[in-house]
């Protein structure tokens, strides 16, 4: 195994499953079309929670995605080896959650205009949505990660996954929804925006070894 | 001054959750050696290979590999190791061919038709996993030990689900890889018929 | 520098003989401790002149809020220490302080909102100290869940360790990122840098109240650490032997 050869299956496996993906993104529309329905469709509401609505959802979509993103290479042995291939396994986790971002990311922003249409956002806005959501993203994504490893031997994982990990993401949800608030209304968002970089890479230091180290703890049952 | 054992195992200690799996075992691996782990179901074999590789962690004890202390820091050893355990960690969703690709990225599969076609993958080379029988999952898996050059092979009850001729092929490789000089270790219920390895009493 | 102390720490036998007297004692001394603040601060501290009466529920918020923070952070750095030196008491300690940092994060969430129905006409506000108070509560849930979660308690401590660790690095940025988010709240009431604005009067019995909770949870901890450790080496003659020689 290769860093080269393991990122391309994964890439490839990710594509042999593109349902899941699929089923990702319309979850997150669903949920999307829930606040709407269940508070108030009028534009007033709308172009002022939007950015708010599309977070709440993105991150629960994320979470159920990556929820189970070990599952299988536990239960076919695949983690371990991944331990005795002698590649670096923090670094092998950062692969797997890089091919897991692209593949989940770049669908979302496609159909984000979409949604953001239904939500009455503003284009000035709606390019800071698209900022938040690129520099917040990959934190959601490498805390998760952390999640998934820790809860990957438990066979009843998803809800306590929720209950650790939405915690972690209550500051990237206040700097990115504030940023998109504050675009609205005509305040300058780059220092949110800066926070969610910051968030991003505090993770992208700090995820991969947490992950490996609870991978290593699941393996070891 | 004399050279090295391939690997020495002083005083291991290894306890899983209540049950203590062994203690103070002691041995040392020749290159060149073939290692069966002799135990009752349960015994804990499975623990021992892992617990070489470092997926299990040991209680105490150390391990040297070619006289290097390895037991905090594996990768070295993990460089020169092949390990195929109970679940042998193929993708279900990809190919043979794929999973090929992704374990041994660099040989060409072309180059190993023979040896494909002697194991009988060479019709399904194009099939997903997940469509073969457990028997031809686990050959695929087998066949990493033709496709790549490691001196280490472990190998967790390598014969379950192969059909005679696969053991013979799988034991006549055993037996290859330890006259060039490679070591093995294995555990298997089944009777060897070519080879005669060492054996190792595993009980506390 | 010998770090033979630092291993002795982490050694079970040496913190369960060392400290096998140590609850009942503190327990009683904190208990007499936290009652002496709290009745100074209940009967005999002046009232305050906006809030009236009402302010005097912070010798018990106040404590309880302060201590919910501490041992998370205490149980984060126990986490670092068994995540980088395997020290066998840190697991211990982290299952045996973390429902008790969970209560206490429950009871300055139940004291704060029934404080904040006089205050702010409302059970509850969404004011950057509770809101975080209510994320460091599910945190500690999060924790405890994990910790149950599994059967393997080897493994449960690793996990366990490894959320308190990502806990601890991010409770900063919640707080923060929640005190951004919104301040209505009056400031902190004890700083370190400042020095108080409460009159002395008010402030004293404050001290004392957190002084014997503090106690007070040490002993509950130590308690329960303790039990953990008599259950973990069942089997063990040092164990067998003190138990013989001096009974529990």
């Amino acid at each position: 195994m290769t860093y080269f050869s393991f990122f391309k299956s994964e890439s490839l496996l990710l594509w042999r499953h593109k349902q899941d993906t699929l089923n990702a993104l319309l979850f997150f529309v669903i949920v999307v079309t829930l606040f709407p329905l269940g508070i108030d469709a009028t534009p007033d509401f709308l172009t002022v929670s939007a950015g708010g609505i599309i977070w709440c959802a993105t991150s629960l979509a994320v979470l159920m995605s990556i929820s189970r993103m070990y599952r299988e290479d536990y239960e076919d042995g695949s983690l371990e080896q991944w331990l005795v291939s002698g590649l670096y396994l923090p670094f092998l986790i950062l692969l797997k959650v890089t091919v897991q971002w692209l593949f989940m990311i770049a669908p979302l922003l496609l159909i984000l205009p979409i949604v953001g249409g239904m939500l009455y956002l503003s284009e000035e806005s709606f390019w800071v949505l698209v900022a938040t959501l690129l520099l917040g993203s990959p934190s959601l994504f490498l805390i998760g990660s952390i999640g998934a490893a820790l809860t990957v031997s438990l066979q009843q994982g998803a809800m306590l996954l929720m209950l650790l990990i939405l915690p972690m993401y209550i500051p990237i949800l206040i700097f990115a929804t504030s940023a998109i608030k504050a675009s609205e209304i005509g305040l300058p968002y780059l220092g949110s925006l800066a926070m969610l970089l910051a968030i991003s890479l505090l993770s992208l230091v700090f995820a991969p070894f947490m992950a490996a180290a609870s991978i290593k703890a699941s393996v070891n049952e | 001054m004399q050279s090295a054992d391939f690997l020495t195992i002083t005083d291991l200690w290894i306890e899983r959750g209540e049950r203590v799996l062994c203690k103070e075992l002691s041995f040392s691996v020749q290159s060149g050696e073939v290692i069966r782990i002799l135990g009752e179901n349960g015994a804990g074999k499975s623990s021992l290979l892992k617990a070489l590789l470092g997926t299990v962690l040991i209680d105490e004890g150390s391990i040297l590999y070619l006289g290097e202390d390895i037991t905090a820091d594996r990768s070295n050893l993990h460089k020169d190791t092949l390990y195929i355990g109970h679940s042998v960690g193929l993708k279900k969703a990809l190919t043979v061919r794929e999973n090929l690709a992704l374990y041994c990225p660099d040989v060409s599969i072309e180059g190993y038709q023979p040896i494909l076609e002697e194991l009988g993958l060479a019709p399904f080379l194009d099939m997903p996993v997940n469509k073969l029988s457990q028997g031809q999952a686990r050959r695929t898996a087998l066949s990493r030990l033709w496709l790549t050059q490691k001196s280490l092979w472990i190998l967790d009850e390598p014969f379950s689900a192969l059909d005679d001729q696969a053991c013979l092929l799988l034991e006549k490789k055993i037996e290859q890889h330890s006259l060039a000089g490679g070591v093995v270790l294995l555990t298997t219920h089944i009777p060897l018929s070519s080879i005669q390895p060492r054996e190792l009493e595993f009980a506390v | 520098m010998s770090w033979a102390w630092f291993h002795k720490l982490g050694s079970t036998k040496w913190f369960f003989l060392w400290f096998k007297n140590w609850p009942l004692p503190l327990f009683l001394v904190g208990v007499l401790v936290f009652l002496m603040g709290i009745i100074w601060g209940l009967a005999f501290a002046p009232e305050d002149y906006q809030q009236g009466n009402s302010f005097r529920i912070i010798y018990i918020h106040v404590p309880a809020a302060i201590l919910a923070q501490s041992c998370y952070l205490a149980m984060g750095i126990a986490s670092f220490v068994f995540l980088v030196w395997r020290m066998k008491l840190s697991p211990i300690f982290i299952s045996a302080v973390a429902p008790i940092g969970a209560l206490m994060a429950l009871i300055a969430l139940i004291t704060g909102s029934i404080w904040g129905k006089p205050t702010w006409g409302t059970w509850w506000v969404w004011d950057a100290r509770l809101t975080s108070v209510l994320v460091l509560f599910l945190l500690y849930m999060g924790i405890i869940g994990l910790h149950n979660a599994f059967e393997d308690k080897r493994v449960a401590d690793k996990a366990v360790s490894v959320l308190g660790l990502v806990g601890l690095v991010n409770l900063p940025i919640i707080k923060y990122s929640v005190e951004w988010w919104n301040t209505l709240h009056q400031g902190a009431t004890f700083s370190l840098t400042k020095s108080p604005e409460m009159p002395m009067e008010m402030w004293l019995p404050l001290l004392i109240a957190l002084l014997g909770l503090s106690c007070l949870l040490a002993s509950l901890v130590l308690w329960r650490m303790q039990t953990t450790i008599m259950k973990r080496e069942m089997k063990s003659n040092w164990l067998k032997q003190e138990v013989l020689k001096n009974g529990l």
